[in-house]
């Protein structure tokens, strides 16, 4: 079954265009790494799939559905930093953040909830934890527990932006062990990965990207000469160029 | 039975701070402290003409003016920084100052000198009139009729913030999940904004445009450097603008100054006290936990 | 000192002219710091230290007789300072954040000075909340001219690392700079500032002359040296104009209609400034949008005589109407936008078009640049072809010359795009051009 599709996903950012017309189709059950070199659109691809950022065209589906009336199966894991880790919130209260979505508007966290978010905790060895503030977290901790809360939302599809930026060693296995365990439990994972070494062993599918889909695939298909070179080669000047300018033009000139 | 003044300034005072004090813990977490003194600031043209129109100052009326200033200042403030070079910081300050000396202007020019909304009450408040204002029999209580609004506002926000706590909280910390699960920060924000404004307008009679900003912030800060957890900063900051209320009555009757800005300093000193020996925050605490743990 | 008090006294001014000399100066302070403050985001850094001096307002009211502008002066400075230096040490020693930390400071010295005005129940302490230029002594304009003076010296001296420090910080540091002892200077001038200006238009409005000029200015130039000049300028215009409007009538006070007034010349600059209002950007952005629309009928007609094998130098509107799926009315209007803009001109009652040179080499110019970025992008940005034409539709407006021939050289001067028509090169148009001529000539 096909988990994410999208077609000719646009976005244009503060008014510049960062990602031109994306065309991919997701098998469930992939492990999918995002490579791509800085300031490619890896997280703004994630980012408008989920409609976080608004697309300035093209269409996504998720498992055959709008993503809109899918959002229940989709999970998101933002980049560490996106959040303020000064927040009075403990640890089990940001795991308990991932049940909110099933829990609706007015839904109250009740025991059930409380046992979805430990036994997430304990997953990624963070229960011992559970009363902590978050800001008092190391930085591989912190990126646990936003893992935990991922699992606690109990998605089909989950998208997750650069989990392994600034985490030690022993949490970075910790997380490959577990995307691993979540692909054989049927679970779908896009990880947005800046480093290209790791990338081979840790992803079955990489999807490279340079402002546009240069290429999606196998891993071992994705490691040829031609194609790095056209993700990591530099970005094509004048797309680059012309971009700036085209974030001018006012919508209505699209009619013939 | 009937309570002494003092009492019903106290409970007056706890009526409007706790409110303030509630949407202020989220202001502070959301790192717009300002916008809340802004919006303090240009209720007032709203207030005077609401009440040019219907010469009340307890008509409801007043809070709907204000809410329409506060909204109004909202959108200026954005309009002004995201269709020009201007950032955010000179926006507010241009609107809310603009604003503000309009709210000025018309009180010279629409009420005249003869009217007690005064620039002292204006900026500073008035929470003596509680005393002296019609009393309404309320639970065998002889009740001043003036209470009622500001218990009214009190109530709902308290009741609103429990009902969308949830929310309210997630959306503050993590607006990227918020908005991927579907609740959308731009209402969020609006919906806090117009609440704000309400609330803003139910404490500005007692304590003026100026001194509702530290209604907003101090509980909030005091409780930041209190706790770790949201929840309890909640209550921390209803606490604090419990005690700054009734502590504040006792500072302005032993030196004789003005109430509301005696609520003010109460609320200041229980602040300081929390940056010296707050518990997750103080400069003492954690010069103490530097100390031992070199001794560990 | 009895010489300087009485300078009013030597220079014979009127309590009127007192109040001009006071309005100037605080334009001029406030028009200096505040572009700083404006492009540096402090500007609620200023509403902070604005709100903090007021309880040195009231300690220098009751430290002083007969209400001496010195002792007020120096009270009022060192609580502005205090405020900033508690809004440091808050964001320094704990988890608040700046804007908390501002909101902290403001109500609670605020508060400090209302509750203490209260007690005493001093007069002439709420001149200071809202400004009165009427009650200018001749101590507080030598004051005000004393310190307008100093804060322009050295605006002048420090004017280059205030510069680099407003612009980046951390490029400040690395230049050497003693950065700590520049933003102590700034932000003490900063008060001094308020402490000056609070006598015209009040504690509390003290950040409308700081902030609206300067941002105004902001709004009118790209430079700092002219953004200066102009925010000194504004600000005594601001001053002075709202100082005139109060004398209008007894109900007007000074601090509230220079308030106004400021924020009257800001509606102008930002409605009507030429390059950064929001008029200038409506009008290049509805420009740009007819522009695109005139180049999208050209085109179109380009490719309907195009279809005809370049036989005929014109189009009927039926043709027109139906390649563009539109109505009579709507190809009229097209057209009479393309006359208008001396690219096409009609046929006797308006049945045809017929494009003239200009207008002719501008539809190939599009047609170019069309289905060379098409090539473009299916060549070597590896799209799929059918995302390609709508994407070309909004590039090929704004290709400017020198990225067209790029894309030629590029894409080694190709003959057809990847549908197969022929892309016109530039000689090629150059020839039809001529021939369009010759048709106008001979009429038609």
């Amino acid at each position: 079954m096909i988990a994410l599709e999208t077609h000719d996903l646009t976005v244009t950012y503060h008014k510049r265009p960062v990602l031109y017309g994306v065309d991919v189709e997701i098998e469930q059950g992939s492990l999918v790494g995002i490579i791509g070199p800085n300031g490619a659109g890896k997280s703004t691809l994630i980012k408008s799939i989920m409609g976080v950022v608004p697309a300035a065209g093209g269409w996504v589906k998720v498992f055959g559905k709008p993503i809109k009336e899918n959002l229940h199966r989709v999970g998101y894991v933002p980049q560490r930093e996106s959040v303020d880790w000064d927040f009075p919130v403990t640890v089990m209260d940001v795991a308990l953040m991932g049940t909110y979505g099933k829990l609706g508007l007015f839904g109250r966290v009740g025991k059930r909830e409380k046992m979805i978010a430990s036994e997430a905790l304990d997953k990624v060895g963070m229960l011992p934890y559970a009363k902590r503030q978050i800001g008092n977290l190391s930085g591989g901790q912190q990126q646990r527990v936003f893992l935990a809360r991922a699992l606690a939302q109990d998605s089909d599809l989950y998208f997750m932006d650069e989990p392994f930026t600034g985490v030690d060693a022993a949490t970075e296995s910790a997380i490959i062990a577990l995307l691993k365990e979540m692909r054989e439990n049927g679970k779908t994972v896009l990880v947005v990965h800046h480093d290209l070494q790791s990338a081979k062993e840790y992803f079955d599918h990489l999807l490279l990207l340079n402002m546009r889909l240069v290429a999606y695939g196998k891993t071992e298909e994705m490691y040829t000469n031609e194609l790095l070179q056209k993700t990591y080669g530099g970005r094509l000047t004048i797309l680059d160029e012309v971009a700036e300018r085209a974030a001018q033009i006012p919508e209505a000139s699209h009619r013939l | 039975m009937v309570l002494d003044p003092w009492g019903w300034m106290m409970m007056m005072c706890f009526f409007v701070a706790l409110p303030c004090a509630l949407l202020g813990a989220y202001l502070i977490l959301r790192r717009m402290s300002l916008v809340g003194d802004a919006i303090s600031h240009s209720a007032l043209p709203g207030i005077v003409v609401a009440f040019a129109f219907v010469g009340d100052l307890s008509s409801p009326w007043l809070l709907v003016g204000a809410a329409v200033a506060g909204v109004l200042v909202t959108f200026l403030i954005e309009q002004i920084h995201r269709r020009t070079r201007i950032k955010q910081d000179s926006a507010i300050g241009i609107a809310f100052t603009s604003l503000f000396a309009l709210g000025l202007v018309l009180i010279r020019v629409l009420l005249g000198d003869k009217v007690h909304l005064h620039q002292d009450s204006v900026l500073e408040g008035n929470v003596s009139h509680v005393t002296y204002a019609k009393t309404v029999r309320f639970l065998g209580l002889d009740v001043p009729d003036s209470l009622f609004p500001a218990a009214i506002v009190a109530v709902v926000t308290v009741a609103l913030i429990i009902v969308f706590y949830r929310i309210l909280t997630l959306s503050s910390f993590d607006a990227g999940l918020a908005a991927s699960l579907g609740y959308s920060p731009g209402v969020v924000h609006y919906a806090l904004m117009a609440v704000l404004s309400v609330v803003v307008v139910s404490a500005f009679e007692a304590v003026g445009a100026i001194l509702v900003i530290a209604l907003l912030i101090l509980p909030g800060a005091t409780a930041y450097l209190c706790t770790h957890r949201m929840k309890l900063m909640l209550f921390l900051s209803a606490v604090h603008a419990l005690i700054s209320s009734i502590a504040g009555i006792y500072i302005s009757v032993w030196f004789n100054g003005k109430a509301s800005a005696g609520v003010v300093i109460a609320g200041t000193l229980l602040f300081l006290l929390a940056w010296m020996i707050g518990p997750a925050d103080g400069v003492l605490v954690k010069a103490i936990q530097r100390r031992r743990h070199l001794l560990d | 000192m009895e010489l300087l008090s009485n300078i009013g006294f030597y220079l014979a001014l009127s309590l009127g002219q007192k109040a001009v000399v006071a309005a100037i100066c605080v334009g001029i302070v406030c028009g200096l710091l505040g572009c700083f403050v404006v492009v540096r985001r402090v500007a609620l850094v200023g509403d902070a230290i604005s709100h903090a001096v007021f309880p040195g307002v009231v300690a220098g009211f009751m430290w002083s007789d007969e209400r001496n502008p010195w002792v007020i002066f120096l009270c009022a400075l060192v609580a502005g300072l205090l405020g900033v230096i508690m809004v440091r040490a808050i964001v320094s020693s704990t988890k608040l954040k700046t804007d908390a930390a501002l909101g902290v400071v403001l109500a609670s010295f605020f508060a400090v000075g209302v509750f203490w005005n209260s007690t005493l129940e001093l007069a002439g302490v709420d001149g200071f909340l809202f400004g009165d230029l009427t009650t200018i002594s001749d101590e507080d304009l030598w004051l005000i001219l004393g310190s307008t003076f100093m804060v322009s010296v050295l605006i002048y001296i420090f004017f280059r690392p205030f510069r680099v420090l407003s612009f980046d910080e951390g490029f400040a540091v690395g230049l050497g700079y003693p950065v700590r002892f520049l933003n102590g200077l700034f932000f003490g001038l900063l008060a001094f500032t308020v402490v000056v200006a609070m006598q015209a238009v009040g504690v509390i409005l003290v950040s409308a002359m700081l902030i609206t000029p300067a941002a105004t200015a902001y709004l009118l130039t790209d430079r700092i040296q002219r953004m200066l000049g102009l925010s000194v300028l504004l600000g005594v215009v601001t001053a002075l104009g709202g100082w005139w409007i109060a004398n209008l009538d007894v109900r007007f006070q000074s601090g509230p209609m220079i308030t106004l007034f400021g924020a009257l010349i800001f509606s102008f600059g930002y409605f009507l400034a030429p390059r950064h209002g929001v008029m200038a950007k409506f009008l290049r952005h509805a420009g740009r949008k007819s522009r695109v629309h005139r180049e999208n009928t050209l085109k179109s007609i380009y490719r309907i005589i195009e279809s005809d094998g370049f036989k005929s130098g014109g189009v009927g509107v039926t043709q027109l109407a139906e390649m563009r799926k539109i109505s009579f009315e709507e190809v009229a209007k097209d057209g009479r936008d393309l006359v208008r803009s001396g690219e096409a001109t009609w046929e006797e009652g308006e049945t045809a078009i017929y494009l003239t040179s200009s207008g002719w080499r501008r539809a190939a110019e599009i047609v170019r640049n069309h289905r060379l970025w098409e090539l473009y992008l299916t060549d070597q940005a590896d799209y799929a072809a059918d995302h390609v034409h709508e994407d070309a539709e909004k590039i090929e407006h704004v290709l400017g010359a020198d990225t067209v021939r790029k894309l030629e050289r590029d894409l080694n001067f190709p003959q057809f795009d990847p549908h197969g028509k022929p892309i016109p090169s530039l000689e090629a148009t150059l020839q039809m051009e001529q021939a369009v001529g010759k048709q106008e000539e001979t009429g038609y």
